[in-house]
Order: C-alpha cells, then sequence, then structure tokens
C-alpha cells in the first residue's frame, strides 16, 4: 500500500507556545487512522494543518505525492471534513443544511437534489425539517457526516465525531466508517474515547504536541505487554510526563 | 453560484430568528415616528415659581404676559418669601422669578417693580436662552408701554426664512434619523455575522469549502446591504409621507450616496466581526462606534462646535458626510455641485474600510 | 444560598477568563467621556452672518458694531466683496457658508435720527429649525439692545439675572453628569443582555435547567457577579469627569452612590429581561440596542429638555431609567442636593429592578417548563 499522505517534521507555534511539534508519519491509502491523546494534546491542530484551515509554521505535508501548500484548490476537491461538535448551522433545518454545504461545494443543483432525496431514505423527514439545534445529538452527527461525504472525498477527516452522543449511536457509526473503508475511502479520526480505538486500522497517540506512540493497536498491546488501550495510554503518558 | 447559496443561507438565518425581525424592521419606523415628534430643542415650557413680593399693578400685568409666553409654566405663584434654592435643589422648578418694590429713583413717569430671576444654570443652554427671552419680553413690554405715551422708536425685524419657511424640527432631523438608523441596522447585523460562525464552530466549515475568501466576504455583505436598502427605503417613505417633508432633491443621487455609505459601515462591522472572539465583543465595539458616529456626525448638534484639534474625529466619520448629504437633497434641493467634495471624501473613506477590512478578513483565513 | 454561591462564582469566573471584555467594558466609557465631553458642545458660536449695509450711516455702523462686538457672531461685509451681494449672499446661504443675511435698508440711519419706525431685513437659513430659532433669538437681543442705548430702558426698570450652580454657564456640567447616566445604563444593560441568550444559543442552559436551582436563583446568579463591574465602571467614569473636566461635586458622595447602586441593579435588570426573552445573542444584541441607545439619548432630557417635550412623549421618558437619575446625578452633582429632594426617583428606581425581575423570572420559568 502506498502512502496517501506524508507528513515530514510538522510544527505549529501560536506565539510561544508550541501546539504541534515536530512530528512525523505516513497516512496509507485505504486505512482507518486512530487519533488519539487527551484535549490540548495537538490533534485538531494536526488535522487542520493537513487539510488546509491552519498555516504550517515549519516542516512539509505530501499528498498524493504533492505539496499540500501549493496545491490547496486541488486538494479541497478531495478532501472531506467533520469538525467537533458537528458545526452545523443551528438556525437552518438539515435539508437547508445540505442544500447550503452542497452549493458552496460547488455541487451542481441536480446533484444537490438528489443527496437530498437520500436523506429522506436514511432519516425521518419530519427531523429534516426541523431546525437543527432542535434535533438529537445522533440525528445531527448523521447528517454532519452525511454533509462531509457529499462531494464523494477520498480522504476524510473526522474531528472528535463521536463526542457528545451516546454508545448505541456510537456504535453504529463506526460501523459506517467501516463501510467508508471498503469503499476505498482513506480515514483519519480523532477521539479522546479509547473503546474506539480498537476499531482504527493503526493509532498515534499525541501528547503536549508529541507524537509518543504509533502502531496497530493490537501489536502495540504485544509489544508493551499490556491488556488494554487504556492501560497503554496512561502508561505512554506519563512517560512522557516524566521525560 | 456558490455564493448564492451563501446569500440565501445568511437570509434564512436572519428571517427564522423571529424575535429579530420586527426589532429590524418595525422598531426602526416606530422609532423614526417618535423621535420625529422629540427632536425639536425649541426650549419652551420652563417650569418657573414665581414669589410676588410687590403690591403694585405692574407686577400683576407683568405676571400675566409670562403665564402668556410658550416659553414658560408658570407652576406656582406665591406672595412670601420662600427658600428658592431648596425648591431649585428639587429639580422640578427650573427659575424662580421675584418681584420686588424698590422703585427707582429716577423721575420717570413710570413705575415698574423690580424684578430678579434665579435660573438653574444646570442646563447651560436652556438657561441662558430663557434668560434672554425674559429680558426681550419685558424689554418688549416697556417699549410698549413708552409707545403709549407717543415717544416711539421702534426697528422692525423682518425675518425671512429660507428652506423650512416654518422652521419644523423634523424637517431637519427626520431625514438625519434614517441615515442614523441606516447605520444601526447595518453595523450591527455585520458585526455579528462572521463572528456568530466563529462561536458556533462553522467558520471552518466555510473556509473548507470551495468559497473564495472574497465569496465569503461578498456572501456576508450582500443579504445585510440589502435588508439595509429596503430599510432605508420604508424609513424615507414614512419621513416623506407621515411628516409631509418634501424631497427637494435627486432621490437617485441620495440613493447613490446611501450605497457608498452603506458599503463603508459594512465593511466597518465585518471588520469589527473579524477582529473579535465573542459576539459579546462585537456588540461592545459595534455600539461603542455607533455612539460616535452618531454624536459626532451633527445630526444633534452642529460639528462646528468640535474643537479644530478634534475636528478629524468628524472629518473620518462617514455619518457626517451622509448626513450632511441628505440634508443637502431634501432639504435645500441642492444640486450634486453643491457636495460633491463630501461625496468624493465618502467615497475616499470607503474604499479606505474596505481594503483594511478586506485584506484583515484574508488574515483571518489564513492564521 | 450555597447553591446560587456557586452560580455567582462560575459566572465570575466568566466575566474574569474574558479580559477582553472586560477591558472593553473599562477602557470604552473611559474614551467616551473623553471624546464626548470636549467635542459635544451645545452653545452656538461664531455663526457666520452676512451684512449688506445700503443705508452707510452713523446709526447702521452702531448697529454693525453690535453684531461685531458679539461672540455669536462673525460677520461679513457682502457689499465690499461682491458687486451683487444679495444674489451672492443667496448663494453662500445655499452653500450652508452663510447662516443668515442682514439687510439694512437705506433710509434707515437717517429715520432712526428722526425718531421714526425703521426695519431691518433678515434672510435666515431655517434647514436646523434649532440653530436657526437660536439666532433668531440673538438678533431680537441685538436689535433690542440697540434701542435700548437710544431709550435707556434700564432707567425704567431693575432687572437682575442670577444663574446658580453653574454661573459661567458652562455646558460641560450639563452633558458630563447626563453622559455618566446614558452610558452607565447601557454598559450595565450590554453587561448582561447576552448571558441567557448566549447559553441558550450554545444549548449549556438544558444543564442549568436540570440543576436543582430555583429559576429565581438563577436570575440572581447571573446578575450579582455583574454589579462590581458595574460599580468599577462607575468610578471610572465619575472620576474621569470630575479630573478632566473639573465637575464639582458639590453633594454627597454617598447619596449618589446609594442611588446609583440601585440604577446599576436596574440596568442589570433590564438585561437580563431581554437576555431571557431572546433565543438568540444576535437578537439580544439588537434588543438593547434599540432600548438602551436611542431612548437614553432622547427621551430621558440627556440633550432635549424634558419640560419641552410633546405630553405624550414625556409619558414615555417615565419609563425610561434613565430619567430618573439623570434627575439624580444633576441634582447631587452640580446643585449639592441632597436624598430628601430625590425620594420619588428612589422609589422609581427600587421598583423597577423588582418588576424587571420578576417578569424575567415568570419567563424564565415558562422556558424551563416547556423544555421538560
Amino acid at each position: 500500500m502506498n502512502n496517501i499522505i506524508e507528513v515530514k517534521n510538522l510544527t505549529k507555534k501560536f506565539g510561544n507556545f508550541i501546539a504541534v511539534n515536530n512530528i512525523n508519519f505516513n497516512i496509507k491509502k485505504g486505512e482507518i487512522l486512530g487519533f488519539l491523546g487527551p484535549n490540548g494534546a495537538g490533534k485538531t491542530t494536526s488535522i487542520k494543518m493537513i487539510n488546509g484551515l491552519l498555516k504550517i509554521t515549519s516542516g512539509e505535508i505530501l499528498v498524493n505525492g504533492m505539496d499540500a501548500n501549493k496545491n490547496r484548490k486541488e486538494l479541497k476537491k478531495i478532501m472531506g471534513y467533520m469538525s467537533q461538535k458537528f458545526s452545523l448551522y443551528p438556525l437552518l433545518n438539515s435539508l437547508e443544511n445540505i442544500e447550503f454545504f452542497g452549493g458552496v461545494s460547488g455541487l451542481s443543483r441536480k446533484t444537490i437534489k438528489k443527496k437530498e432525496e437520500e436523506i429522506k431514505n436514511m432519516v425521518d423527514p419530519l427531523l429534516l425539517r426541523q431546525n437543527v439545534k432542535d434535533i438529537p445529538p445522533g440525528i445531527r452527527q448523521k447528517i454532519s457526516l452525511f454533509v462531509c461525504l457529499m462531494t464523494d472525498p477520498e480522504i476524510i477527516f473526522l474531528d472528535e465525531p463521536t463526542s457528545g452522543v451516546d454508545p448505541e449511536v456510537r456504535r453504529n457509526f463506526w460501523y459506517e466508517i467501516y463501510d467508508l473503508k471498503i469503499r476505498g475511502k482513506t480515514i483519519l479520526v480523532s477521539t479522546h474515547n479509547l473503546d474506539e480505538v480498537e476499531y482504527a486500522d493503526r493509532i498515534l497517540i499525541l501528547h503536549h504536541g508529541d507524537l509518543i506512540v504509533e502502531g496497530e493497536p493490537g501489536g502495540l498491546l504485544k509489544k508493551h505487554k499490556k491488556n488494554s488501550i487504556e492501560d497503554l495510554f496512561k502508561d505512554a503518558i506519563s512517560n512522557h510526563e516524566q521525560n | 453560484m456558490r455564493i448564492f447559496y451563501l446569500v440565501k443561507k445568511e437570509f434564512i438565518e436572519i428571517f427564522r430568528q423571529k424575535e429579530l425581525l420586527p426589532l429590524l424592521f418595525i422598531a426602526p419606523i416606530i422609532q423614526i415616528i417618535l423621535f420625529g415628534y422629540i427632536v425639536k430643542t425649541d426650549v419652551e415650557n420652563i417650569p418657573v415659581e414665581i414669589i410676588n413680593l410687590s403690591k403694585n399693578k405692574t407686577s400683576y400685568r407683568i405676571i400675566n404676559r409670562i403665564k402668556n409666553t410658550p416659553l414658560f409654566n408658570v407652576k406656582k405663584i406665591s406672595y412670601k418669601n420662600r427658600d428658592s434654592i431648596s425648591t431649585l435643589k428639587k429639580g422640578n422648578i427650573k427659575a424662580v422669578i421675584i418681584f420686588r418694590d424698590s422703585f427707582n429713583k429716577n423721575k420717570n413717569i413710570l413705575k415698574y417693580p423690580e424684578i430678579q430671576i434665579l435660573m438653574d444654570g444646570t442646563d447651560s443652554n436652556t438657561s441662558s436662552i430663557a434668560a434672554g427671552y425674559f429680558n426681550g419680553i419685558l424689554k418688549k413690554y416697556i417699549l410698549s408701554d413708552i409707545e403709549k405715551m407717543d415717544k416711539k422708536l421702534s426697528i422692525e425685524n423682518k425675518t425671512l426664512i429660507r428652506f423650512n419657511p416654518a422652521l419644523k424640527s423634523i424637517n431637519y432631523m427626520g431625514p438625519g434619523i434614517v441615515a442614523l438608523l441606516l447605520t444601526i441596522v447595518s453595523l450591527f447585523l455585520a458585526s455579528a455575522s462572521i463572528v456568530r460562525e466563529k462561536e458556533q464552530q462553522t467558520m471552518d466549515t466555510l473556509l473548507i469549502s470551495r468559497l473564495t475568501s472574497i465569496e465569503i466576504y461578498i456572501g456576508k455583505a450582500l443579504p445585510i446591504a440589502i435588508i439595509g436598502i429596503i430599510n432605508m427605503s420604508f424609513s424615507i417613505s414614512v419621513v416623506m409621507i407621515w411628516f409631509k417633508i418634501p424631497i427637494r432633491g435627486n432621490l437617485f443621487i441620495l440613493f447613490i450616496s446611501a450605497i457608498i455609505f452603506l458599503t463603508a459601515i459594512l465593511s466597518y462591522g465585518l471588520l469589527i466581526s473579524t477582529i473579535v472572539s465573542t459576539q459579546q465583543q462585537a456588540l461592545f465595539f459595534s455600539w461603542f462606534s455607533m455612539i460616535t458616529f452618531i454624536l459626532l456626525s451633527g445630526l444633534f448638534t452642529p460639528t462646528e462646535n468640535i474643537p479644530s484639534s478634534l475636528q478629524f474625529l468628524v472629518k473620518i466619520n462617514p455619518l457626517s458626510y451622509l448626513i450632511k448629504i441628505i440634508r443637502e437633497i431634501f432639504l435645500k434641493g441642492n444640486g450634486i455641485e453643491y457636495f460633491y467634495k463630501d461625496l468624493l471624501c465618502l467615497s475616499f473613506i470607503t474604499i479606505l474600510v474596505i481594503s483594511i477590512s478586506i485584506s484583515n478578513f484574508k488574515r483571518l483565513i489564513s492564521k | 444560598m450555597n447553591r446560587i454561591r456557586a452560580l455567582i462564582i462560575k459566572e465570575t469566573l466568566h466575566i474574569l477568563r474574558d479580559p477582553t471584555s472586560l477591558l472593553i467594558v473599562f477602557l470604552m466609557p473611559i474614551l467616551m467621556i473623553i471624546i464626548y465631553g470636549y467635542c459635544i458642545n451645545f452653545d452656538l458660536n461664531n455663526v457666520n452672518a452676512g451684512i449688506i449695509d445700503l443705508s452707510n450711516g452713523e446709526n447702521s455702523k452702531k448697529l454693525i458694531k453690535k453684531f461685531t462686538n458679539n461672540r455669536y457672531f462673525t460677520i461679513k461685509d457682502l457689499r465690499e466683496k461682491y458687486s451683487d451681494p444679495l444674489k451672492e449672499g443667496e448663494k453662500l446661504l445655499k452653500s450652508g457658508h452663510l447662516k443668515e443675511i442682514i439687510i439694512i435698508p437705506a433710509d434707515f440711519s437717517k429715520k432712526i435720527e428722526k425718531g421714526r419706525k425703521t426695519e431691518v431685513g433678515i434672510i435666515l437659513d431655517g434647514s436646523d429649525s434649532n440653530v436657526a430659532n437660536l439666532i433668531y433669538q440673538y438678533n431680537e437681543l441685538i436689535l433690542l439692545d440697540f434701542q435700548d442705548d437710544f431709550q435707556n430702558l434700564n432707567n425704567f426698570l431693575k432687572i437682575k439675572t442670577k444663574v446658580l450652580f453653574n454661573p459661567d454657564v458652562k455646558s460641560s456640567f450639563f452633558f458630563i453628569p447626563g453622559l455618566i447616566a446614558v452610558l452607565l445604563l447601557m454598559i450595565t444593560t450590554l453587561l448582561t443582555s447576552l448571558t441567557i441568550s448566549r447559553e441558550k444559543e450554545s444549548g449549556s442552559i438544558e444543564l442549568i435547567f436540570i440543576s436543582p436551582l430555583k429559576s429565581f436563583e438563577i436570575i440572581l446568579g447571573k446578575t450579582i457577579p455583574y454589579i462590581f463591574v458595574s460599580l468599577i465602571v462607575e468610578i471610572l467614569i465619575l472620576l474621569s469627569g470630575k479630573i478632566l473636566f473639573n465637575i464639582p461635586f458639590r453633594g454627597n458622595m454617598m447619596v449618589l452612590f446609594v442611588f446609583s447602586i440601585l440604577y446599576i441593579i436596574t440596568g442589570l435588570s433590564l438585561g437580563i429581561l431581554i437576555s431571557t426573552i431572546a433565543s438568540t445573542q444576535e437578537t439580544a444584541m439588537f434588543a438593547t440596542l434599540l432600548t438602551t441607545l436611542l431612548p437614553s439619548i432622547m427621551l430621558s432630557g440627556f440633550i432635549f429638555p424634558l419640560d419641552s417635550l410633546h405630553p405624550i412623549l414625556k409619558g414615555f421618558s417615565y419609563i425610561v431609567p434613565a430619567t430618573y437619575f439623570l434627575k439624580i446625578i444633576r441634582g447631587v452633582v452640580v446643585k449639592g442636593a441632597e436624598i430628601k429632594h430625590f425620594i420619588f426617583e428612589g422609589i422609581i428606581l427600587t421598583v423597577f429592578p423588582i418588576v424587571l425581575i420578576t417578569i424575567s423570572n415568570i419567563k424564565f420559568s415558562k422556558i424551563r417548563e416547556r423544555s421538560k
């Protein structure tokens, strides 16, 4: 498998604060990569640098072998992004949100209509006509993912997609992520729910901007002789803090 | 085409805030009507107390005169000396007029009581006008007495009033208030529009879409501009129909000037919105700017009174130009040759603000 | 009580965590006092007037001198400059360079000499009716004064005018205390007007709803922390008024302090009410601007004397809180008035917050009920 994204010596500073400290990793085409770490570890910052929302302080990101910074316009077309808290417009209903995001992403009117029909088969149409601020978080998450996938992106960034929803919804959400993988998409998921990472092909653990662990979940457990990801995570973080 | 979706979304967001709609469209009209009646600084009905210690007949006649002028509202007449200072401190009475019998020793045939007027000087404007008026009333009274004695000498003041012959203040203030409401509505909407996206975390989604920064900027400004223009047309109609103020000049030039002004205010509002991080901060900034724009625009007080070291504040205030232009067009019916300089200055300010605003917005986008 | 304390602490933290807003709240009023204090002036000086003297006699020159030696007017002799002074004068009037043209007829000087009736023609720019009215009054005064010189009216009548509290008739004595009152109301209302609607927008209001706190306690908990912020603001603006503009503090500061606490609570309660009603921050912002900005400037006696208002509008002024505090602050600061002068105003300023908080409480409980 070839690398679809290569991250080299990536650093982000906000003033004197180092949010991401010289990290290196690759993402292979068609894999699910789990981004792990406590709040403020630098997960969102890294994602935003890769998808172009934040400027890079230093380092390099290659997507499909192209310099991400120089080919923003091209790359926008193959990337999908679902930000924290499912950022939909609370005063618009779901259909209007879909129409809006479809429209500003450059979809044709016909495609947007087709997408609207599609969602109507997935979610109760009554709920679709309610303003987003009044619908349950589970549905909001579903709509948000749908919006993210509307342009049929190759690489999908999901930033804390499962925060604030109940365990059942969370499980169903992961089935959908698997489904995406089967369709050949590359997926980067950040989360702080440790029990979720076992679904990922590979995980990265970030702490204070440093990349401290990288590998397959099963392999990592064997290597560090741990029973659960949780133990591994706690251990890695306390080790890193001592250094 | 993409921008159409953004404009549509902005409109839905505004129109779905049900409590906001009447505030945006009806409240301004009510305020115009209400304030149309207020804005006259003609001083009248000053509450006075009269203390008449004189038994002279003329004192009664002069008191009658005072009662009949619209300037004073005689609240109380007493015939004993009272603590006038305490009365004035309470603030319900603004002046105390005292008549005393201490005649001049001159050999004049006419005898007048000595008159003393105590004014509350807190409101400097009112008190100096009132004092002047009061002296005038008395002097005229004496002059008419003298005239009866056939010793007349009088100069008639024949005044011809141009542009607003009935001296109706609404004619002057009404058009200005239209400009004021245009400022309030558009500045406020613009200052909230970007920071709201930041607060509800939709900004990122907007930025990652195919929209270019200029498209986002225009998509934000356009709906507010449309609402502003609708609002202005409403309020101009109210001013023209309700207050029967004729528009003497060119309505087209008026709208062009208003649109230039609107562009400046919108870019300024979007600039605020780009800089701040919460809607509360946006509220404070736009509120502060609004009061400054209003008070330094010449709407309520002539700008000539501002000290020359601070005149630049008027010069950079876009509202001061619009108010001047609006008045030229409404009241005087002046053509563009009378205010092309103001229009040029306004346009210059607009270009300046818009370029600062856009460059700032671009910087926000590429953090 | 413990529960309320927790909420107060949370709100206080919220205030302190946003130093930018805090800085704006403290700095802006001072900036405003400075700018407006220096810039706003109601006195009318140096009105540009053109004179066309057709009489050119001794008496007409005397009259012109009266106009010239007066701080109200800056006189321009139009006849000296233009061949057709009337036509040019009218043009200058139209462009706003002149506010009035004074025309003295050819037979003026002679008629005065003979003690006969005569006239002066004046063309006045009426577009700003207030200014026009003032100019008209000034003209009258000068003309009367001129006649006075011939008649010695003062021999007949002695008028003593005494201006109390503000003998130099400075408009800053009027304006600065008023500005303090208006700013204070606007700031306090702005402070609380977004608190509840912000929580509604972010959804965190649900957390408050399910807490064991009573609605009334929630509202108090959201109001109390801002009292301190507002008091600091008040002290800052009073000080800048005193230091920069030499406003005398003739009265007892404690009196002012007591009333201002009532006034501050009124503003905060008004903000809370707006915040309870509005469901988005944007609505709350706009409602705040509309209820505080123009009414406080125009309906409180801040610029336009209330006594001269139309009776219906005067009725409106009674529901504007600034009206009452304006009276108090001007009374205490400029006139040295005492508590006994403001019993009525004090009662009203106590009733205001009680009513506002009660309505907010009812409204808030309703929303809470509905969300269940």
